[in-house]
């Protein structure tokens, strides 16, 4: 199957410090890759540079065909991204956020109308499609980002960390809208922590560390659980005892 | 004591950090061209600015607690009190007017203008701890514009009108009005100075023009897939859809050529050095040098429009298409 992602040899330096460390990593069409690591790891300098919002010090990232660097406002038409903060503005509703990403992505205006009725049912976002940006739960506002990034009907989502801070009923909405269009085509790349949820929707797997890959499966040929597979690889948790939790006071 | 003195001192080192935020005043144009042309003229237009700040100053220092924090401290009643009383002493203009009623009274102050003023800092500490009804302000109300740009406009409309320029320019604006029905006839010349303090009430915003979007409206700007020149298009639109009306009582067009090169000259610092803002300030604008050359540049249009030829509004209108034009690759550029 065609590739819609494909990155060689990419990497982001910041001065001394190296985020992303020659990534190599191929996504084909209608999958649902989830991009794994700790925070700090190079994940969302990864999703930036994939989606044209950052160059790369060296390499290539090819989205959709595209070289991303060098055609990034035909590939902005192309992709949806839900951005790590979600890039809201402050002072536009949630409706008057869904009706401007169908006119700048060229939606025709009735079909821009019926989508963002569309979703802000299906989302739970009725209630408060006329609740500014600003005056917005967290879970909302990260309704939005998704519906935004959803509304053009792209060819590749880019979700970073979509699940994060959202209730379970969101969640389980948001997976099966994620499975629905994968089915359809589109292939999705997401950035999670809740690793039993990835497990569920996951096609594909890449873990990264300290900007390097050390991992990169179809879910299937995970040799354990996706959990114990990544403290093995990525991160072993360290549990310290806190003596002063406890009944006396102070 | 202990506890309501530490709230009080976190207070404190809050309010003191906010109060921060009012030194752009020493950057903003109007402040610099009345400090500058008015020196003894400019007492009416000092009272306008006094006026706009009052209001955001006089807020509840209490209310800078959230207040789910303030209800889960454990707090007895009394220091609850405590705090009650206390927390507006922390607010400057406090002491002020307590140093005024100690001090003028009798001798500079008549009662009746301590009064005033005590009276309109106590309605707006009391309108600070009102609570507005989620999004129903009436200046989220704005007008909706043709093309897909329309809800960028209207994003950058309302965060125009939460800045304090756009109230002294509306003060300026309206007390003119006010005089031009009410008071004796004026000289034509004077709504052409009137024209040029309104505009250059609003410019020290042009020059900033990205400052309130914040990081996440900065974020989705790069993900458009919109044109730079349309992303300064949107703001422009927004800016002249309230300066324009601002000069309809006064010289309207040589308010518009004042407005758009007030914007040309405006976009270089917005786009090259983007300032961040705080709501409910005055706007901070770029270089020292740029205010001087965009308060300079806007106060010849209008003269010109105003006392050789309206065709200088063509030439207005020729020098924001360039500078649109110009600083809309720039704006891709920068925004990646």
């Amino acid at each position: 199957m065609k590739d819609m992602i494909s990155c060689r040899n990419l990497t982001r330096r910041f001065g001394e410090f190296t985020a992303v460390n020659g990534l190599n990593l191929e996504v084909a069409a209608g999958a649902i890759c989830a991009f794994l690591g700790p925070n700090g790891a190079g994940k969302s300098t990864t999703v930036k540079m994939m989606t044209g919002l950052l160059a790369s010090t060296s390499g290539e990232v090819t989205v959709c065909g595209m070289n991303a660097a060098a055609n990034p406002l035909e590939l902005k038409r192309r992709i949806g991204v839900l951005p790590e903060d979600l890039g809201l503005f402050d002072d536009l509703t949630v409706e008057e956020h869904l009706l401007l990403t169908g006119d700048v992505y060229g939606v025709p205006r009735q079909e821009t109308r019926a989508r963002t009725a569309q979703l802000l049912h299906a989302l739970s976002l009725e209630h408060g499609r006329r609740t500014f940006a600003a005056s917005c739960s967290h879970g909302m506002r990260k309704k939005t980002a998704f519906a935004m990034a959803l509304l053009p009907n792209p060819q590749v989502l880019f979700l970073d960390e979509p699940f994060e801070a959202i209730d379970p009923v969101t969640a389980k909405i948001m997976r099966d809208l994620l499975q629905s269009v994968a089915r359809h085509g589109v292939t999705v790349f997401l950035t999670s922590h809740i690793l039993s949820m990835v497990e569920r929707i996951a096609h594909q797997i890449v873990m990264i560390r300290k900007g390097s890959k050390v991992w990169d499966s179809a879910v299937g040929d995970l040799p354990q659980s996706l959990e114990d597979h990544y403290f093995d690889l990525v991160e072993t948790p360290v549990v310290e005892e806190l003596e002063w939790l406890g009944p006396s006071r102070f | 004591m202990a506890r309501p003195f530490a709230i009080l001192r976190a207070l404190a080192l809050a309010y003191r950090r906010d109060w921060t935020a009012f030194q752009s005043l020493a950057g903003n144009n109007f402040f610099l061209l009345t400090a500058y042309l008015l020196r003894t003229a400019g007492t009416f237009v000092y009272l306008i600015m006094a006026l706009v700040v009052l209001f955001p100053l006089s807020t509840d220092p209490l209310r800078k607690i959230p207040p789910s924090r303030l209800a889960l401290w454990p707090l007895p009643r009394r220091e609850r009190w405590i705090l009650r009383l206390a927390s507006p002493w922390i607010n400057p203009l406090t002491w002020g007017l307590a140093g005024l009623a100690v001090w003028g009274a009798g001798r500079v102050l008549t009662v009746g203008m301590w009064a005033a003023i005590a009276g309109l800092f106590a309605a707006a500490f009391l309108i600070s701890a009102v609570p507005l009804p989620d999004g129903k302000g009436m200046w989220r109300r704005v007008p909706r514009f043709p093309g897909p740009l329309n809800q960028l406009v209207r994003k950058n409309l309302r965060e125009i009108v939460t800045t304090l320029d756009f109230y002294c320019a509306l003060l300026l604006s309206a007390v003119m009005l006010a005089y031009r029905v009410f008071g004796p006839a004026l000289p034509p010349e004077a709504f052409l100075a009137m024209t040029v303090l309104v505009v250059g009430a609003m410019s020290s915003y042009a020059q900033c023009l990205f400052g309130l979007d914040g990081e996440g409206g900065l974020s989705r700007c790069r993900l458009l897939p919109v044109r730079g020149w349309q992303l300064l298009l949107a703001k422009d639109v927004a800016f002249l859809a309230v300066v324009i009306p601002l000069t309809l009582p006064l010289a309207v067009l040589p308010g518009i050529g004042a407005a758009l090169v007030t914007l040309a000259v405006g976009h270089s610092p917005s786009v090259e050095r983007p300032r961040p803002q705080t709501r409910w300030r005055f706007s901070t604008g770029g270089a020292l040098g740029n205010g001087a050359i965009q308060l300079l540049a806007l106060a010849m249009t209008a003269s010109a429009i105003f006392s050789t030829s309206a065709w200088f509004l063509a030439a207005a209108v020729a020098a924001w298409v360039v500078s649109v034009w110009w600083y809309g690759r720039h704006v891709e550029r920068v925004l990646g």
